[in-house]
């Protein structure tokens, strides 16, 4: 294969794989069972009269009858109807509680409180940004919602207003906090942690949201120094290593005994284990910084390179539509050595090998284990 | 072309189909995964379309925005190239009169269908292009937004499906093609998933009224059959989807 | 696509650092892999659809009919839509007239079949997305779709101007048609870098851009220049236009020959 470009191409068809199953009837001799004849095809679909509740692996296509048992809370991705619960979407079954619901295969980002999400400003407006989460509309970030300048003991004023687009302005990328949702589903940000905001030094990468699992942790240091933020709405930043990101790898020294010790004045688990550094580095890092628009001057060539490398493993797994996770990129970024060519990576046949090895790689740690 | 070759004594249809046959039906679902939400490839006889849905998303234009439920809009683009002779009309098609008319019946179809009040404030919009057509269009578009609609995991009442029944002399002809379109009166049904129900029902030229009932009959069935199709085809896709999530 | 300032002086340094990297890591003269499919629509005498990794797409139809050329000498007819464009969109216009031009260095001797008769090819495409210029993305669609057109052969006399008749074809056989039409590429410039098939967040921090058109392995008329961006675009080193020559020169019959090889 040229390495100038790569190619995938067939004749007299319009995709790779061609529909799975073909229904020839234009040129069948007509026996009965290959044609759609009307006669008799059609009752062996019939749904039995009263019906059991789906297990949770069925899959579940809009109009299909869920349970007729009323006890079941309808929740997402049902309807009611003369006491019989349907199915609204396609996708499988989710049972929590005496909560019904349908959790549909694909859709657009649907943002849950506690979200670690990374988003691009789309709107300033009065007294708030609107951001683009990638959700079914634009998340709100109230101007109280994140830190501004100056610490916060410092009040908030009317010049504040008239200066947002100096902190955030449309196009800026910001991680942030699903604070709470509005009643149509809309998501409230928040900024109010040294470990959300504006984010620079690195590169943007989206992949579909579903591939990006909720966890505990977002925020990951990758080998080669650099950093990643797993949106839970599938927007990635990648991005060279910082000092505070670095902190947060050190064991918490001394206070370990305490809790409460740990944790920042602004209620987020402190950065820095030592809380005395932590006040200072807030007030340190509350100033106009954490709104500028410069990247760090030390970002290498070679930084800067292995950043691509990362986010041509990350393509290359959502190409597989394999979950992304920091042990996988871990494991690929390892892998990937191999290709010296950090721009082969993004070649279909290159990306489906990544995919495959991750999964091997599983597997055999899975067996040993 | 005499009118003998319609419908032969035989039984048989100018392609070979008996009266009651579909045409062949070939779906594929998210194939344009970076262009759009859900999207679909429908191949039905020789109708070929591509369906993207976008959304829902917020709005562009104020105007688009209603408080309570989502803005749909359809955009069908009939390509020049669509009909075996290529199309003469000089400048755009976009606002022709019969493509209006196709987009506000599609609207309409499925303003009903979608479960619109879930998402106020947005905009859902669906493009379709028509790559190459061979009669009974309509009911191809309507089944090609089922499906995209389906993939972008919008809620929905039921399946919609589409097909065109002719009615030769007395006897019903389900799932015309371009020829027997041009020979005979048609009627155009969209039927809600395995109900009696019409979302759609499209008759332009005349057709008896006693005759009426039968074509409707052979149409609705003809319609459950096209649900299942999409039915099936659908299972398949989520099933594999389901095992490549598995490896999360 | 809005970018943010960070992103964008990130982008811009590295694209502008020696060597240059890009977002994705590719060299300067690499593409982004696409995917060819050819001749799927049976009603079309040719036909192609070509998808880009980052989801851009573009399908081409071509339809022949014959016309008498004494007549008509208008053998080219071509019409592009840019799905979301209105039809007399900058982009939309501008892609056309270009591409109305390319085209007149079709052999059209290639489209004759009589003395007065030839095929009249209407070339029609559909631009389902572009995330950045698809110029280059029409021109590998347009190529692709003539390499895959087949027209009917004829079976009448060549000398018709004498006796009146109208060309006859053979039932069935079909003859391939051999006409190589024109590649354009597009390339970005950042500071003192050239790189070819700019993506969409390269085209954001783009100095300029060049339209640079091959065919049969030498470069022809037009090159120009194209503004990538509204924000970023400035005057570039005129020595740029002969390394991009160069780039292209040397890549283009690769290009070529990846697509004939279907």
């Amino acid at each position: 294969m040229s390495e100038v470009i790569s190619v995938v191409a067939r004749n007299g068809a319009f995709q790779k794989n061609m529909i799975t199953e073909s229904f020839e009837s234009d040129n069948s001799d007509n026996s009965d069972n290959e044609d759609y004849n009307m006669s008799g095809s059609d009752d062996d679909e019939e749904k039995p009269a009263t019906r059991q509740i789906a297990s949770d692996s069925d899959i579940m296509t809009p109009g299909e009858l869920i349970t007729d048992d009323p006890v079941w809370m309808r929740g997402h991705g049902t309807y009611f109807l003369e006491n019989k619960t349907y199915s609204s979407v396609a996708g499988t079954v989710s049972k929590v509680n005496k909560l019904l619901s349908v959790i549909p295969l694909k859709s657009r980002y649907a943002p849950e409180t506690g979200d670690h999400v990374v988003g691009r400003i789309a709107e300033v407006s009065n007294k708030r940004w609107k951001v683009d989460i990638g959700g079914k509309q634009h998340a709100i970030l109230m101007l109280g919602s994140v830190n501004l300048p100056g610490g916060i003991l410092r009040r908030k004023s009317e010049s504040d207003e008239l200066q947002m687009r100096s902190f955030l302005k449309e196009g800026d990328l910001l991680n942030a906090e699903v604070q709470s949702l509005f009643q149509d589903g809309a998501a409230s940000l928040h900024t109010r942690s040294l470990k959300y905001g504006k984010l620079r030094n690195g590169m943007f990468v989206e992949v579909p949201n579903s591939l990006i699992v909720r966890s505990k942790n977002h925020t990951h240091n990758l080998p080669g120094n650099i950093t990643v933020v797993l949106g839970v709405n599938g927007y990635i930043w990648l991005r060279m290593t910082s000092k505070m990101d670095l902190a947060r790898d050190m064991p918490p020294g001394g206070s370990t005994q305490t809790s409460g010790g740990s944790m920042g004045p602004t209620g987020a688990v402190s950065l820095n284990p030592n809380s005395n550094i932590s006040i200072t580095r807030l007030e340190e890092e509350s100033s106009w910084k954490i709104y500028s628009d410069e990247n760090d001057p030390n970002i290498t060539n070679a930084i800067k390179q292995t950043i691509s490398r990362y986010a041509n493993i990350i393509k290359a797994l959502a190409f597989c539509e394999i979950g992304i996770t920091q042990e996988r990129i871990v494991i690929r970024y390892e892998a990937s050595m191999a290709y010296n060519d950090i721009g082969s990576l993004i070649q279909r046949d290159n990306m489906e090998n990544i995919g495959q090895e991750v999964l091997n790689a599983e597997k055999m740690r899975g067996s040993a284990a | 072309m005499s009118r003998l070759e319609v419908y032969s004594p035989e039984g048989l249809r100018m392609d070979g189909r008996r009266w009651n046959e579909l045409r062949r039906f070939e779906t594929s679902i998210n194939t344009h995964s970076h262009a759009s939400d859900g999207s679909s490839y429908l191949e039905q006889g020789n109708n070929k379309i591509i369906t993207l849905v976008k959304g829902p998303t917020e709005p562009t234009l104020r105007s688009q925005l209603d408080q309570t439920k989502a803005t749909l809009q359809i955009t069908v683009n009939l390509t020049k190239f669509s009909k075996f002779e290529r199309s003469k009309t000089t400048g755009s098609t976009k606002n022709e009169r019969r493509i209006l008319e196709i987009q506000t019946a599609l609207v309409r179809t499925f303003e009903k269908n979608l479960m619109l009040n879930l998402y106020p404030r947005t905009i859902i919009d669906i493009e379709i292009h028509v790559l190459q057509q061979d009669g009974g269009v309509l009911g191809t578009l309507i089944n090609g937004i089922t499906l995209a609609c389906i993939d972008a995991g919008i809620a929905m009442y039921d399946y919609i499906s589409g097909v065109s029944i002719g009615l030769y002399d007395t006897t019903p002809l389900l799932d015309v093609n371009s020829l027997e379109e041009a020979a005979m009166s048609c009627v155009t049904l969209g039927v809600m998933g395995k109900s009696e129900k019409l979302s759609l029902l499209q008759v332009e030229d005349k057709l008896p009224l006693d005759r009426l009932e039968n074509v409707l009959a052979i149409g609705i069935a003809g319609a459950h059959r096209i649900r299942d199709l999409m039915d099936e085809a659908l299972r398949n896709h989520a099933q594999k989807r389901i095992s490549n999530a598995s490896n999360k | 696509m809005t970018l943010s300032v960070a992103e964008k002086s990130y982008l811009y340094d590295a694209l502008a650092s020696t060597p240059s990297i890009r977002p994705d890591g590719r060299y300067p003269y690499q593409f982004m892999p696409i995917e060819i499919y050819t001749d799927f629509l049976p009603s079309s005498n040719g036909s192609s659809r070509i998808i880009a990794s980052d989801g851009s797409e573009c399908i081409v139809s071509v339809k022949a009919k014959v016309v008498d050329h004494t007549s008509d000498d208008d053998l080219l007819h071509i019409e592009i839509d840019i799905a979301g464009e209105r039809d007399d969109a900058l982009i939309t216009e501008s892609c056309t007239s270009l591409f109305n031009k390319l085209l007149k260095n079709i052999d059209m001797k290639k489209l004759q079949l009589t003395k007065k008769y030839s095929f009249k090819l209407f070339i029609d495409v559909l631009v389902i997305s572009s995330n950045s210029n698809p110029v280059s993305l029409i021109s590998f669609g347009i190529y692709s779709s003539l390499n895959s057109t087949s027209l009917p052969k004829l079976v009448s006399n060549f000398d018709d101007l004498e006796v009146e008749e109208l060309p006859m074809f053979h039932d069935y056989d079909l003859v391939k048609l051999e006409v190589v039409p024109p590649l354009v590429f597009v390339l970005g410039i950042v500071k003192n870098n050239i790189f070819i098939d700019p993506a969409a967040s390269e085209c954001e921090v783009a100095n300029n851009g060049l339209i640079i058109s091959w065919t049969n392995g030498k470069i022809i008329a037009p090159i120009r220049t194209l503004a990538l961006n509204d924000t970023n675009t400035k005057g570039f080193n005129p020595n740029l236009i002969q390394e991009g020559i160069k780039l292209v020169e040397k890549y283009a019959s690769d290009i070529a020959s990846a697509l004939q090889n279907i």
